[in-house]
């Protein structure tokens, strides 16, 4: 089949962070450093080449860009500068912006004013309808209980519409995804049993990241900071929202703490504080991994949109224990004026790698059984012709 | 005419001021506009046609160090505007050789001359001055030997530096040549001993320059000649003092895979052939005349004489060859080679001389064998001939080369040589597995092609593909790389890894460059007048680049060069006219030639 190319994917990607594509002579050097990289997926020089020659649906149905966990090594090696760690991100920022059948996740990464006018006039509307809601029966003097501002069971309502909301089109991109991957991007037979077979690796990659980890298995120190530092993130990231989800009322129960529920949004809150200064402070000083050097626009509204949500949640939580109900209800509305844009720009932002990473692993696993049974029988074949 | 004048440039030439040079040209007669367009512009013909036509210019001057790079976009503006082609006058920074302390005044009178349509190199005669008939050449590698032995067989004197104890440098160290596989020593012995021998050759071994004055044609230079402790005329290279000799130290001709004594000859072939004496690891030197000592005892010709002095040379000559030649980059640095940490990789340079008939296993090809070290108790690797002779061998191309983190240029002779290196290793290990990791082939000379072609055909494996990782999983060495052609990574376990690593300009570069006073480009070597045109030829008049410290360059264009020299020196002294420099002529001299020859 031919294969159709675009020669301006190139000028494309530079608006997601590929820059320095052009300058590569592929040497190999990348590949050969990285951990990841290995007799079936093979990257980043490939993928560095299927830029250089626009080659968009092969990129398009190749889930190697998830495969690299950005540790920077290839970039630091490479002896023509162009930066093969940040063409890999760039690429899967594309990948989100393909995936996206809205076409909404484009325009975020593409321009910075529309994603932060969106961010904005998402907030507002979510100010004004929580404080209408709040003042046609409730009392900004009540925190919890009979006449509050803003009731749990109101919120738990309003967030699990918004949840919804955001796991819809989630869900349709990641079966999008699959559809690139696994269908067009696959020209042989998948058995049904490899996909139970591997079904694990979903959770254990969701929970553990341990590829991250291994990415520089040769330091010495043996614990790679910047993967602790996002587990953490990432754990306490989805434990809130379960706790949102599922145990909004007895979270904004109070002013007593709840330990059985309230343990959890505590250690929940250590994690994503620790995590998003850790990434915000590494993203500042430029610090010696080479990943934190470049940031994308939309890099820096994620920590920082991250931050700011935590800091609040904190925050109107505090002062609701200390006995303030008053700035607690304030705070809240900042809050969750921050918590709504987030929530449905989760499937059009970086934020979706929190999905497209796990099944790309799961992919990876399913199309590698895949691949070596295909290998075993064209090899088989091969001989018996002979 | 009314003249407008553009600055282009192709680099950014940090020392140049821009800005002084656009105020002096917009003085100039007749100059209409002038307008800095800064580093590697994006010009817009049509744009550049309006200003032409809202200034009513009739004649473009462009400055710049490559201007013939936008020629073609102003030729076309001009076009544009409908005025005459022919005037738009290109102001070659970089072909005049702009550089150096006199950088100003020359590009202001280069663009003086495109102002008025006078060829730069018509009025800028430097004033001449009578030449002394002898010669310097600094640095005796095979550049050095073969410029002395042009001049002097010219019958005209040539004073031979060199700073080791022999002449011959890094050729002598080689085994064979590409892409003839002719023997390097067979070639460059019988040149080393004609220098040695030449009645016009004055050899200065163990020496360095260390004061430069004068002008061209009579620069007097004085000549630090270190101690060499031995008689060279009265030594027989008879071995026995070497023998005598309880200090043992590491070879420098033998890349250090070998051992040799304080008191030494480099090599059995040396120029001139007599022993001397390391003083930094001589017992009696560093031990000011209180031990040791055994070499003067036991010397059967008397010729030792460990209480010599240093001693200067003061000469005068009339031209300079420079021949300095080069190093290996520092490939400990780089790290992922494991270079220096794992025994059995090993550079170019080593390799050469492993592989030599004449180096300390023989000629025979073997990996590193541990050995206890009786005073320290450690492990040591060395080199014995019994060793065992590898079975698989990487060797790995642009180690620290065309890598903007070391070098950002191409070696030039890297390529060639690793594919003598993988014959060299078939020839004499039958069943050898030979991998060469390469990005880009670069055989480009004459039959060099055709060598690839061989070596392929021999049964190398070459391997499109660079490898970063060399790994040391128990006592295997493990090469990672990507088989890009065959998409697919690689892994290779070896018992021998050969860098070819990339070369740098040799470590007095910087210190000639100084007393000399001649540029260095950018990447360190020395840069020539023109690299097109005089490529010999240096900013100075009457100092001359040959060889390797010019830029990477295989022996054939060595000899090339070092021939070319010769016949440029030859000229200065047998024409008759003398040799100059054209900072004695000012930039008002040459502005009132031009205004005579532009009335003209």
């Amino acid at each position: 089949m031919a294969i159709r190319i675009n020669p301006t994917l190139i000028d494309e990607l530079n608006s997601f962070g590929a820059e320095d594509v052009q300058l590569c002579y592929h040497c190999g050097d990348c590949s050969a450093v990285c951990q990841h990289s290995g007799e079936i997926f093979n990257f980043p020089r490939k993928s560095m080449r299927r830029l250089q020659m626009g080659l968009e649906q092969k990129i398009e149905t190749t889930f190697e860009p998830w495969l690299c966990y950005y540790c920077g090594q290839c970039s630091t090696q490479c002896p023509r500068e162009a930066d093969p760690g940040e063409s890999m991100m760039s690429l899967r920022r594309w990948l989100i912006s393909r995936y996206d059948f809205t076409g909404i996740a484009r325009q975020f990464f593409r321009s910075k004013l529309v994603e932060v006018l969106s961010i904005i006039g998402v907030a507002i509307l979510t100010g004004l309808f929580l404080v209408i809601y709040g003042f046609s029966g409730g009392n900004l003097q009540i925190y919890d209980g009979e006449g509050a501002f803003l009731p749990s069971t109101f919120i738990h309502k309003f967030d699990l519409l918004i949840g919804s909301v955001m796991a819809i089109f989630l869900l349709i991109n990641a079966i999008r995804m699959w559809y690139f991957t696994m269908i067009k991007g696959v020209d042989f037979n998948i058995p049904w049993w490899y996909w139970l077979k591997n079904i694990f690796t979903l959770p254990l990659h969701f929970f553990t990241q341990k590829r991250y980890a291994e990415c520089e298995s040769k330091n010495k120190s043996g614990i790679f900071m910047p993967w602790l530092i996002h587990l953490g993130l990432m754990l306490g990231y989805a434990i809130m929202l379960v706790l949102v989800m599922v145990y909004i009322e007895e979270l904004q129960y109070g002013p007593d703490i709840i330990w059985k529920v309230h343990i959890f949004g505590y250690l929940a809150s250590i994690g994503l504080i620790i995590g998003t200064v850790y990434f915000i402070r590494n993203r500042l000083i430029k610090s010696k991994y080479v990943q934190y050097k470049k940031s994308h626009d939309t890099d820096w509204v994620f920590v920082c949109l991250l931050f700011l949500i935590v800091l609040t949640g904190i925050a109107q939580h505090i002062l609701h224990r200390t006995g303030i109900p008053y700035w607690a209800n304030i705070i809240y509305v900042i809050h969750l004026m921050c918590v709504v844009p987030w929530l449905l720009r989760m499937p059009f932002s970086k934020w979706a790698h929190l999905v497209y990473r796990p099944l790309a692993m799961y992919f990876a696993a399913v199309y590698t059984d895949a691949k070596e049974k295909q290998e075993v029988i064209s090899g088989s074949y091969a001989i018996s012709v002979k | 005419m009314r003249t407008g004048v553009f600055f282009c440039q192709v680099e950014n030439g940090k020392n140049l001021n821009i800005d002084a040079i656009a105020k002096y040209s917009a003085n100039l007669p007749g100059v209409e506009i002038v307008q800095i367009l800064g580093v590697k512009p994006h010009l817009d013909a049509k744009l550049l046609s309006e200003i032409i036509m809202t200034n009513k210019l009739n004649r473009l001057v462009i400055a710049g160090d490559m201007p013939g790079y936008y020629k073609p976009v102003f030729t076309k503006a001009m076009l544009l505007a409908e005025q005459n082609t022919d005037e738009v006058r290109l102001a070659s920074f970089q072909e005049h050789g702009v550089r150096g302390e006199y950088a100003l005044d020359r590009a202001k009178a280069i663009i003086a001359c495109a102002n008025m349509a006078v060829p730069f190199s018509l009025v800028a005669s430097p004033k001449r001055n009578p030449v002394s008939h002898a010669t310097l050449v600094i640095g005796a590698g095979i550049a050095g030997i073969q410029a002395s032995l042009e001049i002097a067989n010219a019958g005209k004197h040539v004073y031979l530096v060199e700073q080791t104890g022999t002449i011959g440098g890094h050729m002598a160290m080689f085994d064979k040549t590409f892409p003839t596989l002719d023997c390097a020593a067979c070639i460059l012995t019988p040149k080393m001993v004609s220098a040695g021998q030449h009645e016009m050759i004055h050899l200065l071994t163990k020496s360095r320059v260390s004061e430069v004055s004068g002008k061209p044609g009579a620069y007097r230079v004085k000549i630090h000649q270190h101690a060499r402790y031995v008689d060279v005329d009265a030594c027989v290279a008879c071995n026995i003092c070497a023998d005598v000799c309880p200090v043992k130290v590491e070879s420098e001709f033998d890349s250090r895979i070998s051992l040799r004594k304080a008191i030494y000859i480099p090599f059995p072939q040396a120029v001139p052939n007599s022993y001397l004496v390391d003083p930094e690891n001589c017992t009696y030197i560093l031990s000011e005349g209180q031990k040791c000592g055994a070499c003067v005892k036991k010397c059967p010709k008397e010729c030792i004489n460990l209480n010599e002095t240093d001693k200067d040379i003061d000469i005068e000559v009339g031209n300079i060859i420079i021949a300095t030649g080069y190093e290996l980059l520092d490939v400990g640095k780089i790290e992922q080679y494991g270079y220096g940490k794992y025994p059995n990789v090993l550079t170019s340079l080593e390799f050469e001389r492993l592989t030599n008939a004449s180096g300390s296993t023989g000629g025979r090809i073997v990996t590193k064998t541990r050995q206890i070290n009786k005073k320290t108790g450690a492990d040591e690797w060395i080199f014995s001939p019994e060793g065992a002779p590898p079975r698989n061998v990487a060797i790995i191309h642009c180690v620290g080369s065309r890598n903007k983190n070391y070098n950002a240029y191409c070696s030039r002779v890297c390529c060639m040589y690793s594919l003598k290196f993988a014959h060299l290793i078939k020839e004499k290990i039958p069943n050898v597995n030979c991998y060469e990791f390469y990005i880009d082939m670069r055989a480009f000379g004459k039959g060099y092609e055709e060598f690839a072609e061989r070596i392929k055909h021999e049964g190398t494996f070459v391997v499109r593909g660079h490898s970063t990782n060399v790994e040391m999983k128990g006592e295997q060495l493990i090469v990672r790389g990507e088989d890009i052609l065959n998409d697919k990574m690689v892994e290779f376990y070896v018992d021998m890894v050969i860098l070819a690593v990339g070369l740098i300009p040799a470590k007095g570069t910087d210190y000639l460059s100084r007393i000399l006073g001649i540029a260095r480009d950018p990447d360190g070597w020395f840069s020539e007048l023109d690299y097109n045109g005089n490529p010999t030829d240096t900013e100075r008049g009457g100092i001359y680049v040959a060889g390797m410290c010019q830029g990477p360059k295989d022996i054939p264009d060595t000899v090339a060069q070092a021939s070319a020299v010769a016949a440029g020196v030859l000229g200065s002294i047998s024409s008759g006219k003398g040799i100059g420099h054209l900072s004695s002529v000012t930039l008002s001299e040459i502005e009132s030639r031009a205004k005579i020859i532009h009335t003209l």
